[in-house]
C-alpha cells in the first residue's frame, strides 16, 4: 500500500467498471426483456385485450428477466474485479487498456446494430403507441405491452382483413407473405441459374482450350467497370420488347450474366490440379461427368458462396424490380417493392412498416448467422488480389 | 489428335455458350442499344413504340440542364463525404479488433452483418430514426434537452444542410464492417518485426501508425476509394428510401433537390417517361466513370513509378 498505490489507475478502473456495469445491465436487460416479450406476444390473442394480457404476462416475468440481468451483471463485475486484483501491478495498465477496448467494441456494436433492434422492438408495439417512450428510462425500448397485431395486419390474417378477404380474395392475397414467396422464388431461381452458367463458363476459362479465350475474358472484365445504372434504360426496353414486362422472368433475366461470378470461380478453379481431370478422363468419364464429379465437388465452397451472394443481390435488387413490376398485377410484387409501396400508404404507422421490414431483414440475418464465413469471404475476396 | 482437339473446342464452346449468350444479349448489346436510344425523344404516353428521332437534341439538352450538373455536384459531394468517413470508420474498427481478444469473431460478424441487409429496408429504418416528432433520435433529444430542438422540429432529413450528411452517416454505419474486414486482414499481414524495428529506432505510436501502418494499408485504401466512387455514381436506393432527392432548395433561380444524386436524377427522368433523355444521361455517366477510372490508373501508375524509382 505504499509505492504501488496509483490513485489515477484506481480511479480509471472505477470509471471503466462503472461504465461496464451500466452497459452490461442495460444491454443484457434489454435482450432478456426482448426474449420475455416475444414469448408473451406469442402467448396471447389479437387486439387490445391481447396486448393488455401480454402486458400482465410481462409484469409477471419482470423478476425473471431483470433478475437474470442483475445476476449477469454481478457475476461479470466480480469476475473483472478479481481478475484486476490478481493482475500483477506492472500489467495493470495493460489490463485497463483491454477493458477499455472491450467497452469501445461493445459500444460500436450497439451503434451499428441499434437500428435493427429498434426495428424488431417497434414491430411488436401496439398501433398508436410506437411514439411512447418510457419517461423514467429512455433506454427501455422493448415494449411492455407487446402484440403481434402488426404482423397479423401485414400478413392480412387479422379479423378485419379476413372478413374483407371473404369478399375480395385477391385483396387479401396482397400481403407480405405473398411478397416474401415471390422474392424467395425470384432470388432462388436466379441464384441457381447464375451459379450453373457461371461455373460452366469458369470451367472453360480455367481448364479448357478455346480460340480467343483470353480476349473474351478481357472483354468480360472490362464490362465490370461500367456502372450498373447505365444498363437500366436499354435493359428495360429489351425486356418490354420481349414481352416479359411484369413477369417473374423479367425480374432477374438481365442480371443472369454474372461477370463477378465467373471471375471468382475461375480464380478458385485455377487452383484445382489438371492431373485430377486427366485421371478422371483416363477412367472414361465424359466431359459432363468430369465437370459434375470432379470440378463441382472440389469448387463447392466457392459455388455455394456465389449462390448466397447472388441470392442476396436479387433479394435486394430494388430498382430493377421496381421498374419491371406491373402494378396492375399486385400478386407479382416482390419484397422491396412491396415495402416501398406499403410505406407510401402507411406513412406514420411505424409498427406496420417495421413489421413489414422484418420480412426482408430477419431471414437474411438468420442466413448470415449460419453461413457468415461464406458471406464475409465471398464479399471481401477479390478486393485484395495482385 | 486433330479430331480430338476440334471435339474439345466444341465441348468447351458448349459449356461457355449459355453464359456468353446472356452476356452478349444483356450486357454487350445494351451498350449499343442505349447509344441508339439516346437519339430518340420521349413518348408523351409512356409507350415504347412512338419514339421520335431527335438527333443530338438530348445531348444538347444535357449541356444546358442545370439539374443534371447539379446532381453531378451532389454526387461528388456525396462521395467526398462518404469515402473518407467510411475509410476512417472501418480503419478505426479494424484497429480496435486487431488485438488478442476474446470473442473476436463475434465482433467481426456483428459489424459485418448490416452489409448483407437490404439497402431499402436499412434506409427506411434510418428514415424513421431521423424522423421529427416520432423518430428515435427526436425522442431521445426531447428527453435530454426538451421539445424545442432541431432533431424534433425539422429532423436531420428535413433540412437541406444536413440531409445528405444524415444519409452518409447511415450508409457508413451500414458499410463499415466491410472495410473493417479488409483492413483487418491487411493489418494481420504486417509482420510484427517491422514494429519491433521501429521501437528500437524510438518511433512513437503515432509515427508507427503514419509511417508503417497507413502506407502498408494503401492498396486497401485505394480499393475503397475506387469502390466508393462507383458506389456514389450508382447511389440510388438510399436516396429513394430516405429523402426522395429532397429537401428542395432554390439555387440560381432553379429549384433543385439537395440530395438528388446523379443516379436518382436518372431514375426520375426515366420514371417520367423521358426514355431517350435518360439513355443520354446514362451515356454521360458512363463517360464520366471511364474518365475517372482512367485518371485513377494514371495516378496509380505514376505512384508505382515513383516507388520503383526510390
Amino acid at each position: 500500500m505504499s509505492a504501488n498505490f496509483h490513485p489515477g489507475r484506481i480511479l480509471t478502473f472505477v470509471l471503466l467498471l462503472a461504465l461496464m456495469i451500466s452497459m452490461t445491465y442495460v444491454i443484457s436487460g434489454q435482450l432478456f426483456k426482448f426474449g420475455a416479450m416475444t414469448v408473451s406476444a406469442f402467448a396471447v390473442g389479437e387486439g387490445a385485450e391481447g396486448a393488455t394480457r401480454a402486458g400482465e404476462l410481462m409484469r409477471m416475468m419482470v423478476p425473471l428477466h431483470s433478475g437474470l440481468a442483475i445476476i449477469m451483471t454481478i457475476i461479470l463485475t466480480f469476475y473483472v474485479v478479481r481478475r484486476f486484483l490478481k493482475t500483477p501491478i506492472e500489467q495493470r495498465s495493460a489490463f485497463l487498456k483491454r477493458m477499455f477496448l472491450y467497452e469501445a467494441l461493445i459500444a460500436g456494436v450497439v451503434v451499428v446494430l441499434f437500428p435493427f433492434f429498434w426495428m424488431l422492438c417497434t414491430s411488436f408495439k401496439p398501433s398508436g403507441q410506437e411514439l411512447v417512450i418510457s419517461k423514467a428510462n429512455p433506454f427501455d425500448i422493448v415494449p411492455s405491452e407487446p402484440t403481434l397485431d402488426n404482423f397479423r395486419r401485414v400478413l392480412k390474417t387479422d379479423a378485419a382483413s379476413v372478413a374483407a378477404g371473404a369478399l375480395d380474395p385477391i385483396e387479401n392475397k396482397k400481403n407480405f407473405g405473398t411478397y416474401f414467396l415471390n422474392s424467395l422464388l425470384v432470388a432462388t431461381t436466379a441464384a441457381f441459374l447464375v451459379t450453373l452458367f457461371a461455373s460452366m463458363g469458369a470451367y472453360v476459362f480455367s481448364k479448357k482450350q478455346l480460340p480467343y479465350k483470353q480476349q473474351m475474358f478481357m472483354l468480360l472484365l472490362a464490362t465490370m467497370m461500367i456502372p450498373g445504372m447505365m444498363f437500366m434504360v436499354p435493359q428495360f426496353f429489351m425486356v418490354c420488347k420481349m414481352g416479359l414486362f411484369g413477369t417473374k422472368w423479367a425480374m432477374f433475366l438481365p442480371h443472369l450474366a454474372s461477370v463477378f461470378g465467373i471471375f471468382m470461380l475461375k480464380q478458385f478453379m485455377d487452383t484445382i490440379p489438371d492431373s485430377l481431370l486427366e485421371a478422371a478422363q483416363i477412367d472414361g468419364a465424359s466431359e459432363w461427368q468430369v465437370f459434375r464429379v470432379v470440378i463441382v465437388p472440389l469448387a463447392f465452397p466457392i459455388i455455394l458462396t456465389l449462390f448466397l451472394l447472388t441470392f442476396l443481390f436479387h433479394w435486394s435488387n430494388f430498382l430493377w424490380q421496381l421498374i419491371v413490376t406491373n402494378f396492375e398485377n399486385p400478386l407479382s410484387i416482390t419484397l422491396p417493392v412491396g415495402l416501398a409501396l406499403f410505406r407510401g400508404q402507411y406513412t406514420s404507422e411505424l409498427g406496420l412498416i417495421m413489421s413489414a421490414s422484418c420480412f426482408s431483414i430477419v431471414p437474411i440475418a438468420v442466413l448470415f448467422l449460419f453461413a457468415q464465413r461464406y458471406f464475409i469471404e465471398g464479399m471481401t475476396q477479390g478486393a485484395v488480389k495482385e | 489428335m486433330a479430331i480430338k482437339s476440334s471435339q474439345d473446342t466444341a465441348v468447351a464452346a458448349g459449356f461457355l455458350l449459355p453464359f456468353m449468350l446472356l452476356f452478349g444479349v444483356f450486357l454487350i448489346f445494351p451498350i449499343f442499344y442505349s447509344f441508339y436510344l439516346s437519339f430518340f425523344g420521349s413518348p408523351t404516353d409512356y409507350s415504347l413504340t412512338n419514339l421520335e428521332f431527335v438527333g443530338l437534341a438530348n445531348y444538347k439538352r444535357i449541356m444546358s440542364d442545370f439539374q443534371f450538373w447539379w446532381s453531378l455536384g451532389v454526387t461528388a459531394f456525396y462521395g467526398v463525404l462518404s469515402i473518407p468517413l467510411g475509410i476512417c470508420a472501418s480503419l478505426a474498427l479494424a484497429l480496435l479488433l486487431d488485438n488478442k481478444l476474446f470473442g473476436k469473431s463475434f465482433f467481426r460478424s456483428a459489424f459485418f452483418l448490416p452489409n448483407v441487409l437490404d439497402m431499402l429496408v436499412v434506409g427506411v429504418i434510418w428514415t424513421l430514426i431521423y424522423a421529427p416528432k416520432f423518430g428515435a433520435l427526436a425522442q431521445i433529444t426531447t428527453w435530454l434537452i426538451g421539445e424545442n430542438n432541431f432533431f424534433n422540429t425539422t429532423g436531420l432529413l428535413g433540412s437541406p444542410m444536413t440531409a445528405l450528411l444524415a444519409v452518409v452517416v447511415a450508409m457508413v454505419l451500414k458499410g463499415a464492417g466491410f472495410g473493417m474486414v479488409l483492413f483487418l486482414a491487411a493489418l494481420q499481414n504486417i509482420p510484427e518485426a517491422v514494429y519491433e524495428a521501429a521501437d528500437i529506432d524510438g518511433a512513437s505510436e503515432w509515427q508507427k501508425f503514419t509511417k508503417i501502418t497507413v502506407p502498408l494499408l494503401r492498396p486497401i485504401i485505394v480499393f475503397m476509394v475506387i469502390t466508393g466512387v462507383i458506389g456514389s455514381l450508382n447511389a440510388f436506393t438510399e436516396i429513394y428510401a430516405m429523402t426522395s432527392g429532397g429537401p428542395q432548395v432554390v439555387m440560381g433561380g432553379e429549384t433543385v433537390g439537395s440530395t438528388s444524386v446523379a443516379g436518382y436524377y436518372l431514375f426520375k427522368q426515366f420514371d417520367s417517361g423521358n426514355y431517350g433523355y435518360a439513355a443520354a444521361i446514362s451515356y454521360m455517366l458512363l463517360i464520366i466513370t471511364l474518365g475517372i477510372t482512367w485518371l485513377q490508373q494514371k495516378v496509380a501508375a505514376r505512384n508505382n513509378g515513383m516507388e520503383a524509382g526510390k
